[in-house]
């Protein structure tokens, strides 16, 4: 009996080990990822990742704060309280350097999110319209995130297209490695790498929408390609094709603008996405559960907030008392002064926030009315540049300006319809002006007046650990 | 008195005591020569030769017969080696010849051959025994036939020790092993670490090993910064502890042994009468109060600095007063806060063990409890545990083995890292003005008002509302099947299993503290840990023929290792404030976060060992080792270790008779390779992960969050060992020099990454670095006279560690730190700090290390490559007992020398800027005051400078009365055995009486971290018990 057991307990011992031999006992996942390999199986994964990249635009160091609010404080639309929350003073000053945290993030962040969108298109499942749909939507979220970093971080495209552009990585890191040290490609290489991804999206974009999210303005659609794709080319000075893409925006998007005051005003205060294509063509969702708290850029904006980030006198008076656009500034005190703030996100006290907007029909319009312009046509430039303007102001006699005039009205207009949206610096950038930014006085933190077109610091710096890392990127002049 | 025979159950391992029984033949009797020879020749008479045949029985203390003993016939070569009943027969032994009874472990004894029947009694040699049986968890061998460095402790040593956790006990004890208490929370988790710094990313605490089983050691929780995995053992339940050091050793454990391996072995039983023994300790614990200069300063003198620091500072006279006002400096009220935090704390602990058999079947039995109060408010610690041990022979061939310990730990501990609930960091902080007490009596948690608490909690009222609770339940398991399959093929088949739970809640009062603002909170942590092995192995031994003694001993096994670890937390806010009783995280008005998830590694293992003994004159041992690990990817799962030793037994040579100082010498070496793989379970892999920071517009959102790295690997250690053991007197003392060279390479660091990747640093194997050093220990007898011994344990190491490699561009300021190659890792990298300048008060920097001039700008001083090191060059202990008639004193030392610390919140205690935090003692007694005054502190003024410097560095080197006891054993005392009991033991112990120290600005005990770093952790304190042993 006590020899019967003795085998029995070594047999189950000898199994024990048996058991441990398998050929998978050494195989150990973790339970909170997913190795990157395996993560995208399906189209359910390709969505999952795609809302990944989606949720880093809304980090308030890219598109949920520091990339729109820098579009206007560093160009001349807005400056900083002297009444501050201690947010992106520096920016307020020109005097960022190269080892600053959010210029850091910006560069980070950007490439974090490129690095999700290149995972998208490297995805090898079998073509179908979803997976051509998600892939559209990666290549385009690429292509906004890439001209965005070289509008920040290099030269104008308008005037210097062979100057140091930002690094194109267009391969995920676990296929690229990580040991990379791309250098710096030219401003125009980013360009055709933007232009081409464009063209893909565009291309393999199906005509009907997936299923699996939403069809509606949190997410890229057809025609938010080509609206981002008129931006491009406009940035690049090919106005040609600037107005080719606006064209097919206007002809086959079937956006709209808001046809009466109320419908505008209560367009601008909606918190949700848009399925009816009325002015908005892409935003960033911000929900009860998926916003940035109070560094959201409309905690930054609004009165009751922060508030820290307030609209220029000059830029105020730019308006007309019947411009319906007024409305979205509040003239209002803060401590001593009266202060003008910006009133453009109005949910900052509910629970779901506003949608962060990114590409407006009114900005394809006022491109495509550039664009004319530049070739030429300043007939049809004038009829676009009175399809925004007549509606935003309904006492507005059509304006019937030729040449600089015109021109500058079109500009002017730009500046109005888009104030606050983060695009006014790289107009001026692309411009290649001189700039003032007024000198607001005691209401201000500090002031930064002249900007020359030959400040360095209208390029960002490349951030002081990029370089330091990657030998290959050469810094910025001027830090 | 209570000594174990040190004889395992197992063929194998008998024989091989057996072995080295026969072996020690030669050099017994002739070690034994001086004496014993030459009494022989006295008393015989060279003429007339009567011869008799002589027998006995020889047994131990406990009565039971002693197999494997060797028995000599002095001046003769008669021999004989007493079989398993302990028997001896000799035919002819010549009258009035002298009969040496000798064996490894026990006091040799020496018999007059005048009758015909000699039975004797071996007493254990306490001293050594630990340096009979050798053990590194897959074979166990003889001193004689080891080619390790391995450092042990028994029973003696650790039994009945006022330390909630085993770490505390073995520091000192062995040479190499360095475990700094760095917190007074009993069952605090210890960093251990063996012949310096193991790695500089990973883990170098080194693997833990209890009965075969290589158990999670270290910090297994969430919510505890100081919960100890292993404080649920009862360190009366341990036979011995064995350190392994060396590569001859530690390659056994391949993958996991760069970082030193320590096998602890619980005890068992032991054929004979059944004996019970009960251990009874009580006591209480005082404080050790900081260094003088580190006292915080009374009422008084704060107000005066206060009001200095603010006139210096360039405050009004009007500003200064209504300061002094509104702060209650004019109140009167004063307390002192180290008072207010600290108390005496109460000590007990009772064991109850029982342990007997029969020839078959062998048991032990305990139960053990265990409660100590530490001498901070709101910390303790409670423990029950047991321990079943069982050896069970099923027949002549087969030996089942199987053992249970169990425990539960339940322990109280206040927050130790965030400042502003740390009772430590508040004795220090606040101010002597801030008032612990309502004017009612009750106590203050008012939080607006410069008397009361709006910045650094109240710690009364925290200590008093919030909860810190864990609950640790082990249940630790293995059965162990040995064969014999064949004369001389054994097989082993071993299985253990260690269930490990964690319950850990914490809460936080809706009225003052860390989440008051948010109406109170509760985390509550469960975590889990399964972790099994199993080991199967079988042992050859062959016998060279013609040869005596010469024999090669050969093992292969395999061994498979999985541990799952469960983790389900959950976390609410918003409690009911009028009920402080409602602490349950139910109660939570809003979740905030729940989660679940797991975390799991495997381990396989095919190992190989050959071992060659040549008349125990040479031996060698050999060990190759192949491991794979699921913490590696598929490339790199697998890697070899092996490792070669030898060992040259210089005493049994003929040449070494020719002196008369050593009875013992021994040289031995061994170099060899083994790893590192303390790194997290999935760090390799490139991972994307969900959660809900991801998701996007109510999609699931996934991202590529985790760089990982494929290529990860194993650190590696090359170990080199060269070693000499010297016997005194008869093997009464040992000395044991090692010298050894850690060649550690593949260290894994943080390799910065172009930020174009995403990431912003990738894990790399591309650091190196040495550790190389001498130890010296000096254990045994060393003086034995009439009935006085002296027993030491004297040991010293010193370890030089060396960056030999480091990726390219990487700073040189690491923290405190210079990393630099051919620099130790733990070089301080500082400005300098000269004093304050006599004339004004500024304080001074040397603006560069030549010292040829000081600035007072400290922006225009250098940072200077210090020659002084964060840690310790010399490390030991100074391990005394002395024993005269069954009076025994222990008086033991550990002492760090050569090192320097320092501590992050220390500004706050030393600097004028702020003003607001008391100050350490010496601040104010050495400030300067007046012109001309030569001193080191420099003018109290609310402007001075933060800036890290050499002032706030401190000498660390200590030496502590570690332990100190005086105990009586009524064994002699027959009045005793009449009531049945057979041993008594009474004896009163105290312990960190005296700490000496070498600076005299020295704030806080030096006893730090490994990085010179003080924490603010909890105050270690005294304690005094008396305590008493039963034996039945």
């Amino acid at each position: 009996m006590k020899r019967t057991n003795a085998y029995i307990s070594g047999l189950l011992l000898v199994a024990t080990m048996a058991t441990s031999c398998g050929k998978d006992f050494l195989k150990e996942d973790p339970s909170v990822g997913v190795s990157v390999d395996g993560a995208i199986l399906n189209e359910s994964n390709m969505v999952e990742a795609l809302a990944g990249t989606y949720r880093i635009l809304d980090n308030y160091y890219l598109f949920g704060r520091n990339t729109l609010v820098w579009g206007d404080l560093l160009g001349d639309n807005t400056y900083i309280s002297a009444s501050n929350s201690g947010r992106l003073l520096p920016y307020n000053n020109y005097t960022y350097v190269s080892n600053n945290a959010e210029n850091l993030q910006q560069w980070s962040q950007s490439y974090f999110a490129i690095l999700q969108a290149n995972r998208v298109i490297a995805t090898k499942l079998p073509e179908s319209n979803n997976v051509n749909q998600f892939k559209a939507e990666a290549y385009t979220l690429r292509a906004l995130l890439y001209l965005n970093l070289v509008n920040y971080y290099a030269k104008p495209a308008t005037v210097f297209p062979d100057a140091d552009g930002v690094p194109v990585v267009t391969v995920p890191t676990n296929i690229g490695g990580a040991l990379i040290k791309p250098a710096r490609a030219k401003v125009s290489e980013v360009y055709d790498q933007i232009i081409s991804d464009l063209n893909t999206a565009f291309t393999i974009m199906p005509e009907t929408s997936s299923t699996l999210h939403a069809n509606n303005t949190n997410f890229i659609t057809k025609y938010a390609i080509k609206a981002l794709q008129a931006r491009a080319y406009l940035y690049r000075g090919d106005y040609e094709n600037a107005k080719s893409a606006a064209l097919a925006v206007v002809e086959k998007g079937g956006y709209t603008l808001a046809a009466t005051q109320a419908a505008f005003n209560s367009y601008w205060g909606s918190n949700v996405a848009r399925a009816d294509k009325l002015e908005t063509i892409f935003e960033i969702n911000n929900s009860t559960t998926a916003n940035n708290g109070q560094e959201g850029i409309d905690w930054m904006y609004s009165r009751t907030n922060f508030g820290d980030v307030l609209v220029t006198d000059d830029t105020y008076a730019l308006y007309a008392a019947t411009d319906i656009r007024r409305n979205l500034i509040v003239q209002a005190p803060r401590g001593t002064n009266t202060v003008n703030y910006i009133n453009k996100y109005q949910n900052t006290a509910n629970a779901d926030r506003d949608e962060v907007k990114l590409l407006r029909y009114a900005e394809v319009l006022l491109t495509l009315s550039e664009s004319y312009y530049r070739l030429k046509d300043e007939g049809n430039a004038r009829l676009y540049l009175n399809m925004v303007a007549q509606k935003r102001d309904p006492s507005l006699v059509a304006y019937t300006f030729t040449g600089d005039e015109l021109f500058n009205a079109i500009i002017t207009e730009r500046r109005k319809e888009l104030a606050f949206e983060g695009l006014r610096f790289f107009d001026l950038k692309r411009l290649n002006v001189d700039f003032t930014r007024q000198n607001m006085g005691a209401k201000a933190y500090t002031s930064f007046e002249n900007v020359k077109k030959t400040d360095t610091h209208l390029q960002l710096p490349i951030p002081e650990l990029e370089t330091a890392n990657n030998p290959n990127v050469s810094p910025n002049p001027g830090y | 008195m209570d000594y174990r025979i040190h004889i395992e159950n197992g063929l194998r391992i008998s024989r091989l005591a057996k072995m080295a029984a026969v072996c020690s033949v030669v050099a017994g009797t002739l070690a034994a020569s001086t004496n014993a020879y030459a009494s022989a020749i006295r008393s015989a008479s060279p003429l007339s030769y009567t011869v008799m045949s002589v027998s006995g029985i020889v047994k131990d203390a406990a009565g039971t017969p002693m197999p494997g003993v060797v028995v000599a016939v002095a001046g003769t070569s008669q021999a004989a080696v007493t079989d398993d009943q302990g028997r001896y027969h000799f035919n002819q032994v010549p009258d009035g010849a002298t009969l040496v009874f000798k064996m490894l472990g026990y006091v040799t004894i020496e018999r007059p051959a005048d009758k015909n029947v000699i039975n004797v009694t071996l007493q254990q040699d306490v001293r050594t025994l630990n340096e009979v049986v050798v053990k590194d968890g897959y074979r166990v061998t003889t001193v004689a036939a080891s080619t390790s460095a391995i450092g042990s402790v028994n029973s003696k040593v650790m039994e009945n020790k006022p330390f909630a956790t085993f770490g505390q006990t073995l520091q000192g004890q062995i040479a190499g092993l360095s475990a700094p208490t760095t917190s007074g929370q009993p069952g605090a988790a210890l960093d251990i670490r063996i012949r310096g710094l193991g790695s500089l990313s990973l883990n170098s605490n080194p693997l833990i090993v209890i009965d075969g089983m290589i158990v999670n050691s270290g910090k297994l929780g969430y919510n505890m910064t100081t919960a100890n995995a292993l404080s649920g053992l009862n360190q009366n339940d341990i036979e011995s502890i064995d350190v392994l050091k060396d590569a001859a050793a530690t390659a056994l454990y391949g993958s996991r042994g760069s970082t030193g391996v320590i096998i602890i072995t619980t005890k068992r039983g032991k054929s004979g009468k059944t004996q019970v023994r009960v251990d009874v300790e009580k006591g209480f614990s005082s404080q050790m109060a900081p260094p003088a200069a580190g006292r915080p300063l009374s009422g008084p003198q704060y107000a005066e600095l206060f009001r200095e620091a603010l006139k210096n500072g360039g405050a009004t006279q009007a500003d200064i007063d209504s300061k002094a006002e509104s702060y209650g400096l004019n109140s009167g009220k004063y307390y002192d806060w180290y008072d207010l935090v600290t108390r005496q704390g109460q000590q007990q602990q009772y064991n109850v063990s029982f342990n007997g058999g029969t020839e078959k079947t062998k048991i032990f039995g305990s139960a053990g409890y265990y409660n100590q109060e530490a001498t901070t408010i709101g910390a303790d610690l409670k423990r029950i545990s047991g321990l079943f041990n069982f050896d069970h022979e099923l027949n002549k061939r087969m030996t089942l083995s199987a053992g249970i310990n169990v425990s539960n730990v339940g322990q109280n501990t206040p927050t130790s890292t965030n400042y502003s609930s740390n009772p430590t960091w508040a004795s220090r902080a606040l101010r002597p003005f801030q008032r612990p007490y309502n004017d009612d009596g009750s106590i203050n948690s008012n939080t607006q008002g410069e008397t009361n608490f709006s910045s650094i909690y109240n710690p009364l009222w925290i200590v008093k509302n919030d909860k810190k609770y864990l609950s640790e339940t082990r249940l630790l398991g293995n059965i162990k099947l040995k064969w014999n399959i064949w004369d001389k093929l054994n097989y082993t088949s071993y299985f253990s299993s260690d269930y490990n739970t964690l319950e850990e809640t914490s809460f936080f009062n809706s009225t003052m503290g860390e989440y008051a603002g948010q109406k109170g909170r509760s985390k509550n942590y469960y975590v889990r840990y399964f972790n099994w092995l199993t080991r199967n192995q079988f042992d050859y031994r062959y016998d060279f023929k013609g040869v005596e003694n010469f024999y090669a001993t050969a093992a292969v096994g395999y061994e498979a290792q999985r541990s799952k670890e469960y983790l389900l937390a959950a976390d609410g806010i918003g409690f009911p404030a009028a009920h402080d009783g409602l602490t349950a995280l139910t109660n939570a008005a809003t979740p905030v976060g729940t989660y679940g998830q797991y975390s799991n590694y495997s381990f396989v293992t095919l190992y190989g060992l050959l071992d060659v003994n040549y008349r125990n004159r040479f031996a060698i041992n050999s060990s190759i080792r192949r491991d794979g690990s699921s913490r590696f990817a598929a490339n790199n799962k697998y890697a070899n270790f092996y490792s070669i030793g030898g060992t040259w037994n210089v005493h049994q040579e003929e040449f070494f008779k020719q002196q008369h100082i050593l009875s013992f010498l021994k040289l031995r070496s061994s170099y060899g390779t083994t790893g590192n793989a303390n790194l997290g379970n999935y760090d390799w892999v490139p991972q994307a992960s969900y959660g809900a920071t991801f998701g996007y517009a109510g999609l699931n959102g996934q991202q590529y969050n985790v760089i990982g790295n494929i290529d990860l690997r194993w650190e590696t250690a090359k170990k080199f060992d060269v070693g000499a053991d010297f016997g005194f007197a008869n093997d009464r003392f040992m000395l044991t020099v090692d010298y050894y060279r850690n060649n550690i390479d593949g260290l894994i660091r943080q390799v910065p990454t172009s930020y174009t990747t995403g990431f912003g640093a990738v894990n790399q194997n591309l650091g190196a670095m040495m550790n190389k050093g001498w130890e010296f220990t000096l254990k045994g007898d060393v003086v034995r006279y009439n009935d006085f011994t002296w027993y030491t344990n004297f040991n010293l190491a010193m370890n030089r560690n060396e960056i030999t490699r480091l990726p390219a561009n990487t700073p040189v300021l690491n923290n405190l730190y210079y990393l630099k190659e051919g620099y130790n890792y733990s070089t301080y990298y500082m400005k300098e700090y000269a004093g304050a300048d006599p004339e004004n008060g500024d304080p001074l920097y040397y603006t560069d290390g030549t010292h040829s001039s000081k600035t007072n700008n400290i922006a225009n001083a250098q940072y200077v490559v210090l020659d002084r090191q964060a840690i310790p060059k010399y490390t030991g202990g100074f391990n005394n007992v002395f024993s005269y008639k069954g009076i025994t004193l222990g008086v033991d030392f550990t002492y760090n020398l050569g090192y320097w610390v320092s501590s992050n919140q220390d500004v706050y205690f030393t600097n004028g800027s702020n003003y607001l935090y008391n100050k350490y003692q010496y601040i104010y007694d050495n400030r300067w005051t007046h012109q001309g005054q030569e001193t080191y502190v420099p003018k109290f003024t609310t402007k001075s400078d933060n800036s890290v410097s050499t002032y706030r560095l401190y000498k660390g080197d200590h030496i502590r009365l570690k332990n100190i006891s005086l105990g009586y054993d009524f064994k002699n005392i027959n009045i005793i055995r009449q009531w049945g009991v057979n041993k008594l033991y009474v004896y009163g112990r105290a312990t960190n009486l005296h700490t000496w120290t070498f600076d005299d600005r020295l704030p806080f005990d030096p006893e730090v971290s490994f990085g010179g770093a003080d924490s603010q952790g909890m105050l270690q304190f005294k304690t005094y018990t008396l305590g008493i042993n039963v034996g039945f």
